[in-house]
C-alpha cells in the first residue's frame, strides 16, 4: 500500500531548498568579518591549534567540493548534506515508528 | 563548537563517547515503537533543517560569526529523546561527510550537542513554559547552548592540548556562546512561535514522551 505523506512536506522541502541556497550567501558574509568561533579563541590562548589534526578524509572537506569554486562548492555541500540528514533521520524515524499507524 | 581530532586526550573522548552511546540508546528505547507514520517525516525534516541552518553564518562584527545549532530547538518540538537523536544524525554526518568536528571525538562532539545542548534545553523549556512559551523557547535555546559549550570546556581544559588550563576554557567558551547564545535563543524562539501557530498539529504530546 502506498504511504501517504503529510501535507506539511512539500513546504518544508522548499524551505530546506532556500536555506541551501542561502548558504553560500552566509558563508560569504561570515568570510568578510573574519570566522572565529570560542573554540578557536580559546585554541590559540592555550597553544592548543597546533594539535589540531584530521583522521580520515571526508568527502567534502570543510563543506567544499574539491574542484568547484566555494560559493558552488558550499550550495552542493548544502544540498547533499540537507538531503543526506532528511533520508537518515526519516530512516531512523521509520525503524522506530509504530507497529501499527497511529496518525493522531 | 565542533571539537577536532587532537584536542581532546582519548580516555576523556572515550569515555564521553560511551556517555553518549548509553544516553541515545536510552533515548531511542523510549521513543520505540512511539512514533506515528504521520510523524516519522518530521524527524528527517528537523534534523535536514537544523544542518542547513547550521551552514548559515551570521556575521557578528567584530571577527567573529555564529550559526544555530538547534538542540533545544530540536527538543522542544519533537520531544527531548527525539531531538536527541536527531542531533546526532546531524553532527554525525557533519563529522562523517563534511569533517566538521574529529571522527575520534565525534562521541564528545554528539555529547555536547545531542545530549547536553537537547536536554539542559529542554529543562529549562519545561521549568519556564508556565511564564510563557516564548521566552520559555529563548531561554532553552540561549541557555542549551551555552551548558553544551560549557561541557565541551570542560572536555578541553581536562586535555593535555591545552595543557589543562580548566578555567581558560571555560572563561573563553563559556562567556563566549553566553554571548552568541543570544542568537540562538532568538531564532529557537521566533522559529517555533511561528511554527506552533501556523502548524499546531505539529507540536509534541510532549507529557506522555516524558512520562515514558
Amino acid at each position: 500500500m502506498a504511504r501517504e505523506y503529510p501535507d506539511w512536506l512539500p513546504r518544508a522541502l522548499a524551505t530546506l531548498l532556500v536555506l541551501s541556497l542561502l548558504a553560500p550567501v552566509f558563508g560569504w558574509a561570515a568570510g568578510q568579518v573574519g570566522y572565529a568561533e570560542p573554540l578557536e579563541n580559546a585554541a590559540e590562548a592555550t597553544g592548543a591549534t597546533e594539535h589540531a589534526t584530521a583522521v580520515g578524509t571526508a568527502l567534502f572537506p570543510d563543506y567544499g567540493v574539491p574542484g568547484l569554486g566555494g560559493a558552488t562548492g558550499t550550495f552542493v555541500s548544502a544540498v547533499v548534506g540537507t538531503a543526506l540528514t532528511l533520508l537518515l533521520g526519516a530512516g531512523i524515524g521509520r525503524l522506530l515508528g509504530a507497529d501499527t499507524d497511529g496518525r493522531q | 563548537m565542533h571539537i577536532p581530532d587532537g584536542y581532546i586526550d582519548l580516555p576523556l573522548a572515550l569515555l564521553f563517547g560511551a556517555l553518549a552511546v548509553v544516553v541515545l540508546g536510552v533515548a531511542a528505547k523510549r521513543v520505540n515503537g512511539e512514533i506515528s507514520d504521520a510523524r516519522a517525516p518530521l524527524l528527517g525534516v528537523v534534523a535536514a533543517s537544523i544542518f542547513a541552518a547550521q551552514m548559515l553564518d551570521w556575521p557578528i562584527p567584530g571577527g567573529t560569526s555564529a550559526h544555530f545549532v538547534g538542540g533545544a530547538f530540536a527538543a522542544i518540538l519533537l520531544g527531548p529523546h527525539l531531538g536527541a537523536l536527531c542531533v546526532a544524525t546531524v553532527v554525525t554526518i557533519q563529522a562523517l561527510v563534511f569533517g566538521d568536528g574529529g571522527l575520534v571525538v565525534l562521541g564528545a562532539n554528539v555529547f555536547n550537542m545531542a545530549v547536553v545542548e537537547v536536554y539542559v534545553g529542554y529543562a529549562f523549556y519545561r521549568l519556564l513554559v508556565p511564564y510563557g512559551e516564548f521566552r520559555a523557547a529563548f531561554a532553552a535555546g540561549w541557555l542549551g547552548i551555552t551548558a553544551g559549550a560549557l561541557t565541551a570546556a570542560l572536555q578541553l581544559g581536562l586535555s593535555s592540548a591545552f595543557q589543562y588550563q580548566l578555567l581558560t576554557t571555560l572563561s573563553i567558551m563559556g562567556v563566549g556562546h553566553l554571548v552568541l547564545g543570544l542568537v540562538e535563543g532568538a531564532i529557537t524562539a521566533s522559529v517555533y512561535r511561528y511554527l506552533a501557530r501556523a502548524r499546531p498539529d505539529l507540536r509534541p504530546n510532549a507529557a506522555s514522551e516524558v512520562s515514558a
